[in-house]
């Protein structure tokens, strides 16, 4: 038959007491380092305000080429995509259609693109010559 | 107004689908489990229907989520007519004294209200979450599916490699399904779903280990969840880690539950189906959830053989039934994910450069520096403040030992324990999984390991604190009456 512990031992109270108070150390953390205050939401500014123009002018779904500038990272591509979809975005320029996107600098665009329309902010919307 | 009864009708489902396997929850304890994983499988099942009226067209989702819910009341009627009801003798508190049982009460309740606060304050302040995979991987995936018509299999083709077109559709479809009620986009539901499960995870850890090993040690679990901050930082970031962490958690759950019924001479089929559900619901999550899946069929179809060998088969998986039971409670999530994987999605980027897997299979050097990265994450992982929780949960163990054999003697029983063996096996095996991937990985290794390494541990740590402190209590707490009796023979 199992003793009946009547005396608990203080070597595992204070095994429970540094699990909590370690536990309450990183919990601390989390308030300390919880977001306060505004913060502005900057996935929607760099994908869904700022595609909104381009959006409209697109086709509702399908594939379409994007180009961006070297600076431009793959997570601006993203971005677009995000903001774009269900339309889709294959990183490549065999498409009549292109969307360009040149958030930092003004782009060097290959010879046979053409500019159909600027939406500001470094969002173009390109055309093939190549392309039928 | 719309939310509120697509959240009712979500959780509805889920609850009549956790009745069905389990038709009397007995103890407050009990009813809070049944609460809490009701949340998860009702997000899993959402989505499941979602994804079947994508295919199928025609009907509207009210119609097809009212007749699901219909058809799985009718079930719950059924079984608990047909099914003996199972439940578990509750544990009762260890003796501490009680400054001890105090302090764990004043330090569990500051530990919730700290993640709370981090919880909601993160999801106010991060609408789009956190991180690329979110928008990039699981909003986008739910974008294409709600935005994208009779074209929607388009955005799961592989001109957008980077959004892991091949990963399960739990969450995005969870997420459309909701948004389709809404009848619009809102950043409200994937903040809500991930904040839902969160809370859903940590609710499961407290109340199993409520019904298994009392309050003391279900406020020791709760709090050493709740204070890892990554868990609650993920959990907010809209990532589908810390869901999958979920259903691996409900899983487990319900194997150790299934170990320590009573009244019931054959393992709970109900709650043996609902862990080979929660499995099922694991793979759709994520990749990683169909590697937890398959390794535990491994882990039970060892034991079954296992338990053959010996003569043990009267332990919860050790029986062929019970194990046909789990796969198939699996079956209908896992055949969806075939068809997702075979017609949909494109292999995945993890399996795609034979030539070099052979060349990074014998390098030695390259498991050498993996295994030191898993060495390192351990105690890293959970951004704790100065302490690790990794080192804390493992460290109490000894302590508790050393009680546990001074007071009972050697031979502690904890009655069958065949769930318990087979989820740490389980969780073992796919460990090593995750070990394997980074060493075939086509990615350059460290960068790998630097960027996801967390968050594969994070999916294991609920299971890994609810195991931990499953054992702890073993020893450290009065045992359950169906566990005196045992331990008397």
């Amino acid at each position: 038959m199992p003793r009946k512990n009547r005396d608990f031992p203080a070597r595992l109270a204070i095994a429970v007491l540094i699990l909590v108070c370690g536990c309450l150390l990183s919990s601390a953390r989390l308030v300390l380092e919880a977001p306060r205050g505004h913060i502005p939401d900057e996935i929607a500014r760099r994908s869904d305000l700022r595609f909104a123009g381009l959006k409209a002018a697109l086709p509702t779904e399908g594939v379409v080429g994007y180009t961006g500038s070297s600076a431009d990272s793959i997570g601006y591509y993203y971005l677009a995509q995000y903001a774009l979809a269900p339309l889709v975005l294959d990183h490549s320029l065999n498409h009549p259609l292109i969307v360009g996107n040149f958030p930092f600098a003004a782009p060097q665009l290959p010879a046979n693109l053409e500019v159909l329309r600027d939406f500001g902010n470094g969002v173009l919307l390109l055309a093939s010559k190549d392309e039928p | 107004m719309v939310p509120g009864l697509a959240a009712l009708q979500c959780f509805g489902l889920g609850l009549a689908i956790v009745s069905t396997g389990w038709t009397r929850a007995a103890s407050p304890a009990e009813k809070m489990l049944k609460f809490f994983l009701s949340a998860g499988y009702g997000l899993g099942a959402f989505s499941i229907l979602y994804l079947v009226l994508r295919v199928v067209g025609g009907a509207s989702l009210l119609s097809m989520d009212v007749v699901a819910l219909a058809l799985f009341l009718v079930a719950w009627l059924l079984t608990g007519r047909l099914l003996p009801a199972a439940t578990v003798s509750p544990a009762a508190d260890d003796d501490s004294p009680g400054w001890l049982r105090g302090s764990i009460t004043a330090g569990f309740a500051a530990g919730l209200c700290a993640a709370l606060y981090s919880a909601v304050r993160r999801t106010i302040a991060y609408p789009n979450g956190e991180g690329w995979d979110a928008f990039a991987i699981w909003n986008l995936h739910a974008r294409f599916l709600f935005r994208g018509g009779a074209g929607w299999r388009e955005g799961f083709s592989g001109f957008i490699p980077w959004s892991h077109p091949d990963y399960p559709l739990l969450l995005p479809a969870a997420i459309a399904h909701f948004w389709s009620y809404v009848g619009h986009e809102t950043y409200a539901v994937p903040a809500t779903i991930g904040l839902v499960f969160t809370i859903a995870t940590v609710g499961v850890l407290f109340s199993a280990l409520l019904i298994l090993r009392g309050r003391n040690v279900a406020m020791l679990g709760g709090l050493a969840l709740m204070a890892t901050p990554s868990f609650i930082e993920q959990g907010t970031s809209q990532y589908a880690d810390i869901p999958l962490s979920f259903f691996i958690l409900a899983t487990v759950v319900m194997l150790c539950l299934s170990d320590a019924s009573v009244g019931a001479s054959l393992p709970p089929p109900g709650w043996i189906a609902l862990a080979g559900l929660a499995a099922g619901f694991a793979a759709w999550t994520k990749n990683e959830g169909l590697l937890f899946f398959c390794s535990l069929l491994f882990s039970g179809f060892w034991m079954l053989a296992g338990g053959q060998r010996v003569g043990e088969t009267g332990e919860t998986l050790a029986r062929p039934r019970s194990f046909l039971l789990l796969v198939v409670a699996a079956l209908p999530i896992l055949l969806i994910i075939l068809w997702f994987k075979r017609v949909i999605a494109p292999p995945g980027d993890l399996f795609v450069y034979s030539a070099t897997t052979f060349h990074q299979l014998s390098d030695l050097a390259r498991y050498a520096a993996i295994g030191k990265w898993f060495g390192k994450q351990f105690f890293r992982f959970g951004h704790w403040l100065w302490v690790p929780g990794s080192l804390l949960v493992v460290g109490i163990f000894p302590a508790f030992r050393h009680w546990g054999a001074q007071n009972r003697g050697d031979r502690v029983a904890a009655g069958q324990q065949t769930g318990f063996r087979v989820c740490v096996a389980a969780l073992t095996i796919t460990l090593c999984g995750y070990f394997v991937i980074y060493v075939i990985t086509p990615y350059a290794v460290y960068w790998h390991l630097r960027f996801s390494l967390n968050r594969l541990f994070l999916q294991l740590w609920p299971s890994a604190i609810f195991l931990c402190f499953l054992r702890i209590g073993i020893v450290g707490s009065k045992l359950r009456p169906s566990e005196r009796s045992q331990n008397e023979v």
